[in-house]
């Protein structure tokens, strides 16, 4: 699988040799493609452009990234067995690569079980200090779901095709999906560690009715933001050697305006 | 002295009275304020939270350290200033709920931004932040930073019992909003020690120092 996937990069980067030029340039007119296989027990040839790519790409599994030329590509996906990519796909889609752009196509069931392939935009901008970001998307047969961190609903009503993003903050977390508006798990509860600066792609695949609803995900790492600021002064609010608390101020006042009372009564008894 | 009436004698000591507790209003308090200073570690409100940067109500979740990467040296466990007599624990720490470097509360130990390269690591910065000082704890270990000089020693130790040398390139005062985040927290690029504190003038609105200190150091060639 891993030969395959250099196999499609190695193809792809030879047309964008040829077709961009200079390597920085061919560096700008990229984009990353991760794909994900979502339809059950299909393995499929995958033919980017004419070109196989994948070679017996088995159901329930991601690969990538690989970078294609900014642009239009025509993705196809034929039976694993089949001699070549002449003929009728399973099926086909055409996927607009952005340049500098990072997508994934995912080959899954729409609501109704019929297989399709959706693009989705992989959001790799940098994440907060201390964060994970996690994004969740539904691709199985199955109708709307939640999806619940430590029993939880965090995302509400995600249909199918749909994807929500989360930032969070990095740790373990124990993650499942329920149908909407329930808690009762359709997947998990599982343990997820959500690393700090890491983007985490969570797909639900599969079919509920007959079925079974899997996770495929994968994991961009190196998108760590930077701390905002260094507050090492004074814990409590006040230096060591600064002014007075409060307090102490209100006190002494007190004090020296009852000092002054008493002072002048003595001075008007001692007077007498 | 003339001989005084029943009454006055009243008032006069009445008046004395209120002397001797005016007094223990202002001295009493004082030396309280005073004993208390030099305590360290005594409790104290934490400084107002600000608007919590988290976007989502996911639980509290305990944070386990990062998995130790292939060539990732141990944590640090501890720093010596040999110039300043200072020798003092280093604690792994994340960040606070406004984004900013999370700094131990206990000012006589260091805090070591866990999710940044450690102290040994191959290429980045490592950053090692400690309190100047502090009302109700005195002195931190990083209250003299700025006066470390070029050229001086500074020692980390680490878990698994191993060292790192290091030697002092650069001291520099940055106003806290011109500090160089990318800079001091940058994984790329020659492996140093970046040690912070707080310095310039203490604004009493903002509970705070007005500069960070910046020392960077790298490692001492053997």
């Amino acid at each position: 699988m891993r030969l395959s996937t250099l196999a499609l990069g190695g193809a792809l980067a030879l047309a964008a040799a040829m077709t961009a030029g200079p390597a920085t340039a061919a560096a700008q007119e990229t984009g990353s493609v991760y794909v994900v296989h979502g339809i059950p027990d299909t393995p499929v040839d995958v033919y980017v452009d004419g070109k196989k790519a994948i070679d017996d790409f088995k159901p329930i599994s991601e690969q990538g990234p690989v970078d294609l030329p900014a642009g239009s590509h025509t993705v196809a996906l034929f039976p694993a067995d089949a001699a070549d990519g002449s003929g009728k796909p399973v099926l086909s889609a055409t996927a607009q690569v952005p340049a500098g752009g990072n997508v994934t196509l995912v080959a899954h069931l729409d609501a109704s079980g019929n297989p399709k392939i959706t693009p989705f935009e992989n959001d790799v901008s940098s994440v907060p200090a201390g964060q994970a970001r996690l994004v969740v998307r539904h691709t199985a047969a199955a109708p709307a779901v939640d999806v619940l961190a430590g029993g939880k609903p965090v995302v509400q009503g995600l249909s199918n095709g749909d994807q929500k993003a989360l930032e969070v903050p990095a740790g373990s977390v124990s993650a499942a999906v329920a149908a909407a508006g329930t808690t009762d798990p359709v997947i998990g509860p599982a343990d997820v560690n959500l690393q700090e600066g890491t983007a985490t792609f969570v797909h639900a695949i599969g079919k509920l009715d007959g079925g079974k609803l899997e996770l495929v995900s994968f994991t961009v790492s190196d998108l760590h933001g930077s701390p905002s600021g260094v507050p090492s002064g004074a814990p409590s609010g006040a230096p060591a050697d600064g002014g007075a608390p409060a307090w102490l101020l209100v006190s002494t006042v007190a004090g020296l305006a009852v000092i002054a009372v008493s002072a002048s009564r003595l001075r008007s008894a001692t007077r007498r | 002295m003339v001989i005084t009436s029943a009454p006055d004698r009243k008032g006069r000591s009445g008046a004395l009275v209120g002397l001797a507790a005016g007094l223990a209003l202002v001295l009493v308090p004082a030396s309280v304020w005073a004993a208390d200073a030099g305590t360290p570690g005594a409790p104290s409100p934490a400084p107002p939270a600000a608007v919590p940067a988290v976007v989502v109500p996911l639980p509290p979740v305990a944070e386990p350290a990062e998995p130790a990467e292939l060539a990732a040296p141990a944590p640090p466990a501890r720093i010596r200033l040999p110039a300043l007599g200072v020798d003092a624990p280093v604690a792994p720490v994340g960040v606070d709920d406004r984004g900013r470097m999370d700094v131990p509360f206990d000012i006589a130990t260091v805090g070591w931004y866990r999710f940044g390269p450690g102290p040994g690591a191959t290429a980045g910065s490592a950053v090692l932040s400690g309190h100047v000082d502090d009302r109700e704890q005195g002195y931190g270990a990083f209250h003299r930073l700025a006066d470390l000089v070029p050229g001086d020693p500074v020692t980390v130790d680490l878990a698994d019992g191993g060292t790192v040398a290091y030697r002092v390139e650069t001291v520099t005062r940055f106003h806290k909003a011109d500090l160089p985040v990318t800079d001091v927290f940058a994984r790329t690029g020659q492996p140093r020690l970046t040690l912070v504190t707080c310095g310039g003038p203490f604004d009493y609105a903002a509970h705070g120092y007005t500069e960070n200190v910046v020392v960077v150091a790298r490692p001492d060639a053997p």
